[in-house]
């Protein structure tokens, strides 16, 4: 941080009338490094942008994609004015601020765990076990939940009756279905989240420990001093990043697990923009639903970014 | 920190000079892209078929008849084969506006697609001299000429015609062997089959202890209805189904409606309700995926049966080859002892044997010549029969000029496996000719067996005035996307209320709320236009 | 179990000189046990599963289906493998996603480093400008469709470099690597390395890179398993089946089962006793298929994460 201050406040070229050709000279090697990615987005990202246009336009596929009548907001407000729009948007957001609540925690819980591991065998161990299941694709994860979750024979719902809960048929109850999916969630992909906390962690210097053993800390102590500050800026690039996503539910899983018994609960924008967009070519439509998607979610993350910028000094940009 | 905030000059003009740079170094890429893919677009020497086929399909090029059809084109043809998510697939290479020379699947492109891209398509209206197949196959089945032609005239896709399927693909089956280990009689109403559904749950029928699931159907999606579900019971309040019931929409007397909104769908929930609240129907039908549900009705196996009422295409594919001789085909069940209304079912025929949208060819194909040659051979004689049920040789024997054997496996596999593993199947165009002889396979001649106690109900619904031609009515594009926007929105609430009825009751009480909201998305607009356009297509059949 | 692995951890952190933890109370052992028993727990949860796949994978689907697969295989059969493994496409699938995988993530961090590196600079002001150039493609993009035609324009459709070029960077694990590089790299050792008349090129080779092992591994990860499992890709973009990657073909088997279902009257019953049987067991094979080699490769990449520590050293 105070590096930072001097940097700053030393390079004062940028500033001066002739910045560009300082600015360049020292530069240079940094924007040579910068440029291919920066180059890769602008072709394969922003150019297709144009795109956008299409929730402002009737698409008409005679005419071409920008050529389609211009209608200004009708789509949004077509949206708006849905009988679904406030149960889309309610469990839209019940589901993905859950899932990014608990999605957020549980890595970092499991990644202290393995941190504490004190044998070095073990610990690739449990790391490699717990990282599997991210690898389960989708259709594979619904398809066990159906065979766990059955509401005469599954294995869990048998556990479950075992220690007093019983009665629910978990696959098809409103009431359940948020837990299962964010839990089912938690366990496919905690692992493979903690990886990028583990590699933080395993840059703690070690001397810090050794310091704070000195002081006489004692191991949760360790955690709470040495580990968790560690883990901190990446705690907040990641929550940031999450915070974008507010209204992002994975489309497949939902799809997967809706029945007619749940579907008051698991009919969210994605599984709504599907059925019309990709179903029935309302593209100008399921373009606009997108679209406001897209503009909370970006609200999400600038705010994220300013209060995280305010408290911490980590910020995106 | 503020400093930071405000983007100085250069960097802007830097930038902007790095968007150039950029562009170069992509345009350099583009070209070395270009360059690296080979077989690419626009190659004239060969001809590109976009094939929608079973994921369990063999391999295009090892079916023999793709060879003579290879033969016919003159020159080399390049499948493209396609299996898993093909909608996504499609929608995108439509509005792009990138099709292959032809695109082979029926249905693969739907009147929807035609109704919004059928300008991507070959007018095929003034090329029948260069496919006489199809011709001839137009002028000797009328009805594929109204199912053919777009309302502006313009034929994008031929339809085909099948020929042995039954008039309905749905069959009704009962645990014969669980009836007489109890002393029950066949039952003939919702009543008797409530009671015997009761004793099937109470009296241990498999004689083993284990349980039983009475009733069952399969999966019921979030988006409407299919086949093998319980709306089939619609049937006995005399409503006419048509293709397993799918948005609601019914046709009756000449006169559109939709079941959703039909005082009789309520009764049929009723007496779900009824069943569910009894414990008689499956604890897990409103959750259960496909595959459990075929599970469930195979039994554990050693020749125990679980199920004792259900629905399904044939007997040995419902329960599988041990047990599904215990099951016999039913017919239609009365709502009350003493009805007169006459019964109804499902006639699902038109869509099975006039099979709609088989293959179009791309109106930019840069080989017209040679794929409407194609397209012709796939409308021949024996190649319709390659088609649907695989090669002459392993899978079909030729007896005579006109006359043919389904071969069954070598191996053992069932004939439905056996026929969509070796070929394109129902998925391929094709007219199978009524002037020649086949002997069927197996599982099609079960289906037409189990469709006889069905029959009176069936003969029943007047084709013309009671079963909805959908397939023969093109819509503009505006009208779907309106329709289905309407339906999307309906089909929340009435597919939620269908579930939450059966597990939780309330039919009676709730129904009126229910019809209003189901009526406030528009479902009556739906239902006056799709009056509007079989009123016209009756019109234009005088 | 947990006794005896727990005093056996003991004796070897004893013979340990420069142990971090030199001092034991009772307090510490039961800690360590909690820990001990709360891994257990974590992996009994995520191993049962796993197992469970495996025995699903041979077994009849019908129990599968049904429950009756709880702990030990059912009606055992290889069908499904067989199914699997004698399925052409699968060895050409493999072949183009171990292609594509290799090539792209090589190009994926020789293109994200440098950036993240150059970006992580606060010296260099206009980061924060690309910073926001870049974040923004996260939330925007123009949809399908216009993707698609500049695909077509660039000539790479059904062209085996669509797999490479349009993902070469991602924005999430460029700023991941970022963040890192920005908070893990001590400001000491760039002016260290500029008293010695290091130049950027020459700091970002010799010095960040070599200390950034444990992040590399991370994100070069992060991009294989993101080549390894893209299905989306040659699902849109290419229609020429030699060119599809495995995670397509196995899709295409995956999805089978569903397809029967959907078509069950369209095709005439088309269900089949056949789909039946092993739908499941292809459905888990499949995984077993597809996942085996991505995790062989796990491990050679979790050792780096250890040689992180060496930062915290160079630091002190």
């Amino acid at each position: 941080m105070s590096t930072a201050v001097v940097k700053r406040a030393g390079a004062p070229a940028g500033r001066s009338g002739h910045g560009l050709a300082r600015h360049l000279k020292r530069y240079w090697q940094l924007w040579a490094m910068v440029l291919p990615a920066t180059a890769f987005v602008l072709v394969f990202a922003y150019v297709p942008m144009y795109g956008i246009q299409l929730a402002f336009r009737e698409f008409d596929f005679t005419a071409g994609l920008t050529g389609g009548r211009f209608v200004g907001l009708k789509y949004f407000q077509q949206f708006f004015d849905s009988p679904m729009f406030a149960t889309l948007m309610r469990n839209t957001v019940l589901i993905s601020i859950t899932t990014l609540v608990l999605g957020f925690i549980a890595p970092i819980i499991l990644a202290l765990l393995i941190n504490q591991l004190v044998r070095s065998r073990i610990k690739r161990w449990v790391q490699t076990i717990t990282y599997l299941p991210h690898f389960i694709s989708v259709v594979v994860i619904v398809g066990m939940l159906q065979v766990f979750l059955s509401p005469s024979d599954g294995l869990l719902t048998r556990l479950l009756a075992s220690i007093g809960i019983s009665g629910t048929n978990f696959l098809g109850d409103t009431g359940s279905f948020v837990p299962v999916y964010v839990l089912s969630d938690i366990w496919q992909h905690a692992g493979w989240n903690s990886i990028i906390y583990l590699a933080a962690l395993a840059g703690v210097n070690t001397q810090l420990y050794e310091a704070a053993r000195i002081d006489g800390a004692n191991r949760w102590q360790l955690i709470r001093h040495v580990d968790i500050p560690a883990l901190v800026p990446t705690m907040i690039i990641l929550l940031i990043l999450n915070m974008g996503n507010v209204l992002n539910t994975g489309f497949e899983k939902v799809f997967l697990m809706q029945n007619t018994l749940n579907l008051p609960i698991s009919e969210v924008i994605s599984t709504y923009t599907y059925k019309i967009g990709i179903l029935s070519s309302q593209f100008s439509y399921s373009t606009a639903i997108g679209l406001f998607n897209t503009l909370i979610n970006f609200t999400f993350l600038v705010l994220a970014n300013r209060i995280a910028k305010r408290v911490s000094d980590t910020s995106l940009w | 920190m503020n400093t930071c905030t405000r983007a100085p000059a250069f960097s802007r003009r830097t930038m902007l000079r790095s968007l150039a740079a950029a562009t170069a170094v992509t345009a350099a890429g583009g070209t070395l892209a270009a360059c690296s893919s080979g077989s690419g677009s626009g190659g004239s020497n060969q001809l590109r078929i976009l094939v929608l086929k079973h994921p369990l399909t063999k391999p295009m090029a090892q079916m023999a008849w793709t060879k003579q059809l290879e033969d016919v084109a003159g020159i080399p043809i390049a499948w493209e084969e396609v299996s898993a998510d093909w909608d996504q697939k499609k929608s995108t290479m439509l509005a792009a506006g990138d099709v292959p020379d032809l695109i082979v699947g029926t249905g693969a492109i739907s009147d929807s697609d035609l109704a919004t891209y059928g300008t991507l398509f070959e007018d095929l209206s003034d090329d029948l001299d260069a496919i006489p197949n199809v011709k001839e196959m137009l002028a000797a089945k009328p009805e594929l000429t109204a199912l053919a032609t777009q309302s502006s005239g313009a034929i994008y896709a031929v339809p085909g015609y099948k020929r042995f399927w039954p008039p309905t693909v749905q069959h009704q089956y009962i645990n014969r062997q669980w009836l007489d280990a109890l002393g029950l009689e066949m039952p003939t109403t919702w009543d008797e089959l409530y009671d015997v559904l009761v004793a099937f749950k109470e009296g241990d029928p498999t004689g083993t202890g284990a349980k039983v699931i009475p009733m069952d159907w399969s999966p019921v999606g979030t988006t409407g209805f299919g086949y093998f579900q319980s709306v089939l019971l619609l049937g006995s309040t005399g409503l006419p189904l048509s293709s397993g019931g799918g948005q609601g929409y019914f046709l009756q007397d000449g006169k559109v409606s939709n079941f959703l909104i039909d005082e009789r769908y309520r009764d049929v929930m009723v007496f779900l309700s009824k069943c569910y609240a009894a414990g008689l129907i499956s604890a897990e039908v409103l959750t259960q995926d496909y595959s459990a549900y075929q599970s469930a009705a195979r039994g554990p196996g050693d020749g125990v049966a679980t199920v004792g009422f259900t629905w399904g295409w044939t007997r040995s594919d419902r329960f599988g080859p041990e047990i599904y001789e215990q099951y016999e085909a039913m017919p239609v069940l009365a709502q009350k002892a003493g009805q007169t209304t006459p019964v109804a079912w499902s006639y699902d025929g038109l869509g099975e044997n006039f099979p709609a949208n088989q293959i179009v060819v791309s109106a930019s194909t840069p080989n017209k010549e040679a794929a409407l040659k194609v397209l012709n051979a796939f409308y021949d004689r024996e190649m319709s029969l390659q088609v649907l049920f695989g090669d002459i040789g392993p899978n079909i024997e030729k007896v005579d000029e006109s006359t043919y054997k389904v071969l069954p496996a070598e191996d053992g596999t069932d004939p439905s496996t056996w026929k969509w593993t070796s070929t394109l199947a129902d998925n391929g165009p094709m007219w199978i000719r009524d002037d020649i002889t086949v002997e069927l396979p197996t599982d099609l001649q079960e289906a037409i067996d189990e469709t006889v106690p069905l029959q009176p109900a069936i003969d029943n619904m007047d084709l013309e005035k009671d079963v909805y031609p959908t397939q023969f009515i093109k819509m503009t594009a505006e009208d779907i996307s309106a329709m289905a926007l309407v339906n999307t929105t309906m089909l929340n609430t009435t597919q939620t209320k269908f579930a939450d009825w059966i597990t939780n009751g309330g039919v009676e009480e709730q129904w009126d709320d229910y019809l209003a909201t189901v009526k406030a998305s528009g479902i009556e607009g739906n239902i006056a236009k799709m009056q509007q356009y079989y009123d016209d297509y009756m019109a234009s059949k005088q | 179990m947990t006794t005896t692995s727990l005093s056996s951890g003991r004796s070897r952190r004893a013979r340990r000189p420069h142990s971090r933890r030199r001092r034991w109370s009772s307090g510490e052992r039961l800690f360590d046990l909690g820990v001990l028993l709360a891994c257990a727990l974590v992996v009994f949860a995520t191993l049962y599963p796993i197992y469970f796949v495996l025995i699903a994978s041979i077994s009849d689907s019908g129990a599968v289906a049904t429950g009756q697969v709880v702990l030990l295989p059912k009606r055992l059969s290889l069908f499904g493998y067989e199914q699997i493994l004698g399925d052409a496409r699968i060895w050409t699938g493999y072949r183009n996603t171990i292609v594509y995988t290799a090539v792209g993530t090589a190009l994926n961090l020789a293109v994200t480093l440098p950036a993240a590196f150059a970006l992580s600079r606060r010296e260099f002001r206009p980061r924060r400008p690309l910073m926001l150039f870049f974040a923004f493609t996260m939330f925007f993009s123009g949809g399908l469709i216009p993707t698609y035609l500049l695909y077509k324009d660039l000539g790479l459709l059904d062209n085996w470099l669509v797999f490479i070029l349009p993902s070469a960077v991602n924005v999430y694990n460029l700023i991941i690597a970022r963040s890192f590089f920005e908070n893990s790299l001590p400001e000491e050792l760039y002016e260290a390395a500029t008293l010695d008349g290091a130049d950027y090129f020459r700091f970002f080779g010799t010095i960040a890179l070599p200390l950034s092992k444990a992040i590399i591994s991370v994100i070069g990860l992060y991009y294989l398993v993101q080549h390894w499992n893209d299905f989306f890709t040659g699902l849109i973009f290419v229609r020429d089946y030699a060119k599809q990657p495995l995670q397509i073909v196995l899709r295409d088997i995956l999805l089978s089962n569903q397809a029967f279902s959907g078509g069950a009257g369209g095709g005439g019953g088309s269900g089949g006793a056949y789909a039946q049987r092993y739908a499941d067991q292809i459905k888990y094979g499949v995984i077993v298929v597809s996942t085996l080699p991505v995790i062989v490769v796990y491990p050679f990449l979790q050792k780096y994460f250890e040689k992180g520590v060496l930062i915290g050293a160079v630091k002190g």
